[in-house]
Order: C-alpha cells, then structure tokens, then sequence
C-alpha cells in the first residue's frame, strides 16, 4: 500500500472530525447548551410558527436600529 | 357527579363547582380569564403543547407593579443599554413545562416594544430586553401575571456572568483537547505497532505529521490557561506547576517538530496532547468547586428593605431607604423589618431582635425605646423617629465592617500548592542536570537533549495535578449527601486542620425559638379551644405552645372559637361556646382581673377561659437534639470549643452547662465576637465559627471556616463556606469528620503519585524511558489517583 493513501485517509477523517468540532464548539459559544431541560424539549418548538416569531423578532431590532441612525 | 378538567390548568374538579362558559369548563376566574386570553392572542397551542402537565391556578395577590418603576428599583436592577434599551434578568414562578417557556417568550415577543426575550427553562431566568420609550417594565410584569405566572427580579451580578464564562472558556477548552487527544490515540495505536513490528519512514513522518497538526490546538488553545498561570507565577516569583507543564509540554513540543523534520528517532507529540487534557480536567474540577467571593453590597441588598413608608403630615410615601433624612418619621407594620436606626414615637409591640443580639425572647417597644435597623417587628405597628440616615445605621454599619473582615480573611496554604512548587522546582533541575551529563558523558546532543525532556514528561504532573481535585470532589459529595455543603472545595483541606470550635449559642447550640419545658394544668377545661386559640397567632410563643400541644395531645382537633385577637405585647383573646378565652402573658392576665402567681425566669403563657385562670406554660429556648454528644466528639478530636453569645449571662451559663462546654462569653457584640476571632489567630488557631444570624456575620466571615445553618439569615448562609442544611449539630461534627478525611485522602494521593515519580524518574535518568512507556506510565498514575479517591467514597458511605 502506498504511503500517500494513509496520508489521505488521515486527512480526511481529520477534516471531517474538525467540522464536527467547530460545529460543537459553536454550539457551545452561542449558548445552545446552556439549557438542558429546554434543548431536550427543542421539537416541540420548531415549526413554522417559530420560525415566522423569530422573523418578527429580527424586524423589531432592525426597525429599533433604523430609528436610532436617523440624523435628528 | 362526573368530574372534568379545568380548561386551563387541566386539574381536575367535580362538573358542579366549575365555571361553565359554553362548552368549556374553568375551576376560577382567574383560569377562565388567562384562557380567554391566550385565545385572544392566537396562543392556544400552549394547551396542545402542554401535554399531560397541571398548572397552577393562578394567584389574585400580588406586590403592586407601579413599585417595578420606581427609580430606586429601576438603579438596581436594570442595565440601560444604547438608545433606550434596557435589559432586566427575571426570575418567572409557575413554569411547569416546556410549553410554559414557549408561552412566556410568545407573550412577551407579541408585546410591541420587547425586543429579546429569552427563558432558561432549567433554572427559570429570563433575561428581557426592552425598548423603555415604549415600554415600562410594569407592563411587562403585568404581561407575565395576567398569562398566569409571576415574576420578580434578581440581581445578575457580575460575578455570576463571569463565573459562566469562565466556565464556557473551560468546555471550549476542554472539548478541543478531548477531541484532539482521542483521535491522536488511534495514530499512537499505529505508531506502536510500527515500532514493533516496523515501518517505513515515510508512513511514519506521515503519522507524525498528523499528531502535529492535532496537537498544535491542544498546546496553544487549550493550553493557553497553563502558560497563563505559568506567566503570572513567574512575575510573583514562584516556579508553579503550571510552570511544569508548560516547560514539559512545550520542550516536548519543540523537540517532536525536530524529530518529525529530521526524520529520527520517537516524536512525543502524544504525550503533550495526554498532559494538557489530563491537567486540564483537573483544574477544571477546582474552578467547578471554587467558591466565588459573595459580592456583599448585593446580598444586602435582599436582606435590608429598599423602601420604607414615611409620614408626612398625613399621607404615607414609600421611599428609597437613601433618602430618608434624620428626623423623619418612619412607619414600621407587623413582620417588616427595620432599615433605618430610630426612637419609637408612638405604638407599641414586640420585636425579633435574635438576627442582632442572639437573643432569642422577643424585646417588647414602647414610646422612648430605640429600634435597631436589622431587627423584625414581630407583632408591632408603630411610628419611630429616625436617629441616623441609611448610611449610618446599624446595618449598613455592619455591612462596611463586613466587607473589611472578608478582605482580611487569612488564607491557609493548600498542602499540593506548596508541594508542587518544590516538586516543579525540582524536576526542572533534575532535567537540566540530567542533560548537561549526558551531554558531556559523551552522547550527542539530540540523545542528551530527549533524555532531559522524557525526565520533564515521566515526571508527569497529571497524578498530581488530579489529587487533590478529585479529592475533594469525592469529598464533597459525601458532604452533600448529610446535608453539607461545602462552597468551596479549598476549605475542607482548612477545615481539617482546625483547632479551635466557636459556636454561637442562638440558633446554632439551641433551637433558637422557646419551647415548653414545664405545663401546669390547674383546671380542667376544652383543649382544643386552646389549640384554636394559639394556633391563631404567629408569635413565638404561641409558635412554642402550639408545638408542645401537637407533641403531647396527639391527634388534638382544633376547636371552634371566634374574634381571635392578637393584642401586641400581651397576648390572643377570642370567643369560644360564649365564653371568653384568653392566652398571653402576665400583663395580660393582670388586666383581666386574673391573678398569676408563678414566678419564674423563663418566659410564661398563661391561658384562662371566662376569667379563670387554667394552664400556665413556662418556655425556654432548648439546646438541640445531640448538643452534648455532639460537642463531646469534637472535645474528643482534641478541639477547644467556644460558646460566644450576645444573650445575658445566666442563660449564657445554663446552655453551655447542658451541652458540656466550660468555655463562655456571653454579652458580645458583632465587633466583639469578630475581635475574639482575631485574638485566636494570633494565639496561632485555624479556627471554625459556626452561626446564623447577623451578629455573628463579622466573625464568621473572618474565621478562616465559617459554617451557617441552613435556616440562618440569608446573608450569613452568603458569607459562610460551610452551610448546614438540616441546622443539625450531629452535621457540624460530620462536616469536620469528613474534612478529615478528605485531607487524609488527599495527602494519600499526593503520597501516591510522588511514591510513583520516585520510580521513574532515575529511569528517565537513566535513558530507559521511550515515548510508548511515557504514555502508560502517564495514564497508570493518573488511574491509580482516580481509582484510591473512588475506593474511599465506596469505603466511607
């Protein structure tokens, strides 16, 4: 077996377990599991309706900004 | 008759008492109203979200919401952020259930100027977000009540959010290098077999190659913690183990690249990934266990009043407690406590001034007397003149001086802290010493050079580094399954090198409340209309009585009575079968044409129906079930033990007679006892305060162990390090057993990893220590640390 085969398959397994990390590790630092009672209940809140609150929310905080650059 | 759910809170109630409004059912109005509501608001779903869960029924009573704009509270809860926008944290009451959040946070985003709403479910904060110029936080508040819950605000102090960050930055940390370390054994497992077996050069720089690239993020990212400690160690002048570790890694490090370029010999790259996750974990358990310093002024704050209610001319305004001026005239109703130091005006009544004094016997006020900020009015409604400002008064007072003794709190050294200083000063030598040897025993520099690095690695701090951590771990898991919590996991190495016991007596020895110890009986009369009668009032006394009665007369019902009245000072009178019934003390009696003639100097409850006297009960505040035993085992480990109290002598004497302790000072002030403390250490005593009140907050905050009782005054359980959830002084004694015995662990797995370095330190010496070997030995250590901590808590159940 040619030496370059173990060095592909190392590299990329070691590409796909740093994806799996940094998806992790963003999980981390944006609070996902911070929680644990809600995380195990997160099916129960993701349909649209959710989706479309979540939509209300960021409109709410773009109008606040918009309003806050307005030269008086 | 047929029983149905409520439509709201899903209890179930028989069909004839529920509230029919169509086709739905509700058990109240106010289950019907959040209905109607959530209907309203095309938030129905909740109900089908909710599943199988109960809710309760929400409550009419609730703290006005206008107090929720008040500049006062708005300064101490709310951070304004740009704009208008301001954030509060809220604690919300009455979420059951998953759909309870989502309810919360829909309600609370329908609500034009909420821009963030987030709930955690698991600990029931929310944090708002809120535009103020559209909206006010009373609003908000009212949201949350009318859709059936409650909420109040907490101070989200500093500390806390730094407490969670520090210990997000610890899981980051930790799962790269677990990420990096466990894949690197798979490529170590291929190594390994290739030394034995052979390999080429090629696959074996290959491999190298990948346990670089792992192992960069563990040294550098994870690490980072190391040469930070390593850093600030240096500037204070001492050699650290973190030090160690960085050096050992580092070196390691440096040397595998060499090797992995030149393509010779055995690259260590896996033993520096081993190391830093190993040490990682370990100081991780210690910041998980650290007790983060009580930010005081806020812990105050719940505890003293923020507002109080002032008389001017006639109206009554509730104000900041700051802006209160000397002279006003303050109001303070039944179960207030006072905030502000001052001379009763007019009124009467008794107060609980145990949280200051230790007194346990409630103090009876009258016009001329002076109010102590601190203490509770018991049964009191009165008008007092206020002698000082907020700033000035008792309790505040307290607070400074507390802030200073904490401050001035003596820190005893950890026993593997002044250890691996030696340790790490050591092997550092030995490295050096073993290089510059076999450098010049002639060898070539790369085998002298790895020689001297595989003396830093086999030294291996990760046993050491993971002794007392998992130690003290262990032991405070056996302390929180007796009631004890330790909030610190550096004081029950403190704590087992204790000399000197000093208890307070109110509260901590005795129960802290009067009890029966002696009931005449002189007529015979309807016991249950006693029974009604004290049952009826929440003074201390009556409290003790009613106790007494429950433990005697088992199975007792409660009799009928009518116009139960509680006059401040004296007593209950009521009505039963047409008769008149009274209860209270001898000033009661006497006004009532009764004659008493009892003398006694523990405090009296007579009771008398229609004007004759019929029972007369004689309470005393009692030591606690298992004082004495208790006290004797820690005068059998050798202790001296202490009896401080604010109370009067003769009781003073009396308590300590029955619990066995020959060593007393009664009268104390705050400042006294805390000064009594001080003298101890002088005398050279590590010495453990236990107590629960105000009163004993200075000293407990400069013992160097400081144990509260579970049932103590917030702000004590604050200060403390030790708190007893079940009040026991049986736990006192265990805490100190158990502190024992997690120092005598710690020093076994100290004893442990040093006995193994001793070992293999001169093979490293030697130049019989190869990569493969390094690793096991690492591992072995470690296990064996791990393995003696999780004997001991099996061994000790």
């Amino acid at each position: 077996m040619d030496s370059w085969v173990v060095a592909m398959m190392l590299g990329a397994s070691l590409f796909l377990g740093g994806i799996a990390l940094i998806a992790f590790l963003w999980g981390i630092k944006s609070g996902q599991f911070d929680d644990e009672k809600r995380m195990m209940n997160q099916v129960h809140f993701d349909d649209e309706k959710e989706l479309n609150d979540a939509a209300d929310q960021q409109k709410k905080r773009e109008a606040l900004k918009k309003r806050e650059y307005r030269p008086e | 008759m047929s029983k149905v759910k409520c439509d709201h809170c899903h209890l179930v109630f028989s069909d004839t008492v529920m509230i029919h409004d169509g086709e739905y059912r509700f058990c109240c109005n106010g289950c019907k109203g959040i209905f109607h509501l959530l209907k309203d608001e095309g938030l129905e779903s909740f109900y089908a979200k909710m599943g199988e869960t109960t809710l309760t029924p929400p409550s009419e009573q609730f703290e006005a919401s206008e107090n929720f704009d008040t500049p006062a509270f708005f300064d101490r809860f709310v951070t304004l952020g740009e704009g208008n926008l301001a954030q509060v944290s809220l604690i919300i009451e009455g979420i059951h259930c998953a759909a309870c959040v989502w309810l919360n946070e829909k309600a609370l985003h329908k609500m034009p100027g909420v821009i963030e709403a987030h709930i955690n479910y698991t600990n029931n904060k929310a944090r708002i977000t809120w535009d103020t110029k559209v909206l006010k936080l009373s609003t908000i508040i009212e949201m949350i009540r009318a859709i059936g819950y409650n909420a109040y605000p907490y101070d989200a102090s500093m500390q806390e959010v730094r407490a969670n960050k520090e210990r997000k930055e610890y899981y980051l940390r930790m799962a790269v290098a677990t990420f990096a370390s466990m894949n690197m054994m798979w490529i170590a497992v291929a190594q390994y077999a290739g030394y034995f077996t052979g390999m080429t050069q090629e696959v074996k720089t290959i491999l190298n190659i990948a346990e670089w690239v792992l192992s960069t993020p563990v040294l550098f990212y994870s690490g980072w913690v190391f040469y930070r400690g390593a850093y600030y160690g240096l500037r204070n002048g001492a050699v650290t183990m973190d030090m160690l570790v960085v050096t050992g890694s580092t070196l390691a490090y440096g040397y595998s690249i060499y090797i992995t370029l030149f393509e010779k010999g055995e690259a260590y790259f896996d033993s520096v990934a081993m190391i830093i996750t190993f040490v990682l974990f370990g100081k991780f358990l210690e910041v998980l266990s650290r007790k983060h310093a009580a930010d005081t002024l806020d812990v105050m704050g719940k505890y003293i009043p923020s507002e109080v209610s002032i008389l001017e001319g006639d109206a009554i305004r509730s104000v900041s407690v700051s802006e209160v001026n000397v002279g006003d005239t303050i109001i303070i109703r039944t179960g207030e406590r006072a905030a502000i130091d001052g001379e009763v005006i007019s009124g009467e009544g008794s107060f609980d001034e145990s949280n200051l004094t230790g007194e346990a016997d409630p103090i009876f006020k009258r016009k001329g007397d002076v109010i102590i900020s601190g203490t509770t009015s018991i049964d009191a409604l009165l008008h007092y003149r206020a002698l000082k400002d907020y700033a000035h008064s008792t309790l505040t007072h307290l607070v400074n001086l507390l802030e200073n003794a904490m401050s001035q709190k003596p820190k005893i050294e950890q026993l593997a802290n002044r250890l691996s200083e030696y340790f790490s000063s050591t092997i550092l030598f030995l490295a050096i010493g073993t290089f510059w040897i076999w450098y010049f025993w002639p060898h070539t520099f790369d085998r002298a050079l790895m020689v001297g690095i595989s003396v830093i690695i086999i030294a291996c701090p990760c046993a050491l580094a993971l002794a007392t951590p998992v130690a003290t771990i262990v032991g405070l898991a056996l302390g929180a399954k007796r009631s004890i919590l330790f909030k610190s996991a550096a004081q029950i190495e403190t704590m087992a090198k204790a000399t000197m016991f000093v208890l307070d007596k109110t509260g901590t020895i005795t129960q802290g409340r009067p009890a029966v110890v002696y009931a005449t009986y002189h007529e015979t009369f309807d016991h249950s209309q006693m029974l009604a009668l004290v049952s009826s009032s929440q003074h201390p006394i009556s409290r003790g009585v009613v106790e007494y009665l429950d433990k005697t007369e088992s199975a007792m019902e409660t009799g009928e009575i009518s116009e139960a009245n509680e006059i401040p000072a004296r007593g209950i009178v009521g009505r039963a079968a047409g008769v008149m019934i009274a209860g209270g003390n001898a000033q009661l009696m006497e006004e009532m044409g009764i004659e008493t003639k009892t003398v006694s100097d523990k405090s009296l409850f007579y009771y008398a129906v229609d004007g004759k006297l019929c029972a007369t009960f004689e309470l005393q505040d009692l030591p606690k079930e298992n004082a004495f035993e208790s006290i004797k085992v820690l005068r059998d480990y050798g202790l001296r033990v202490v009896m401080l109290t604010g109370d009067h002598e003769a009781s003073a004497l009396r308590v300590a007679a029955e619990v066995g302790i020959t060593e007393v000072y009664a009268h104390f002030t705050p400042e006294e006892k805390e000064a009594f403390i001080e003298r101890a250490h002088d005398e050279g005593h590590i010495v453990v305060m236990a107590g629960d009140g105000v009163n004993d907050l200075l000293a407990l905050a400069r013992a160097d162990i400081g144990i509260a009782m579970g049932s103590g005054s917030d702000i004590a359980i604050e200060v403390s390090d030790i708190v007893l959830l079940n009040d026991s002084l049986v736990s006192l004694t265990e805490a100190y057993a158990i502190s024992r015995r997690t120092y005598g662990l710690i020093k076994q797995n100290l004893g442990i990893s040093l006995v193994y370095n001793a070992i293999t330190i001169p093979l490293a010496m030697m130049g019989y220590i190869i990569p493969l070997i390094a690793a096991i030995s690492m591992s072995f250590s470690s296990l064996l640390v791990v393995g003696n901590s999780m004997r001991s808590r099996w061994m000790y159940k």
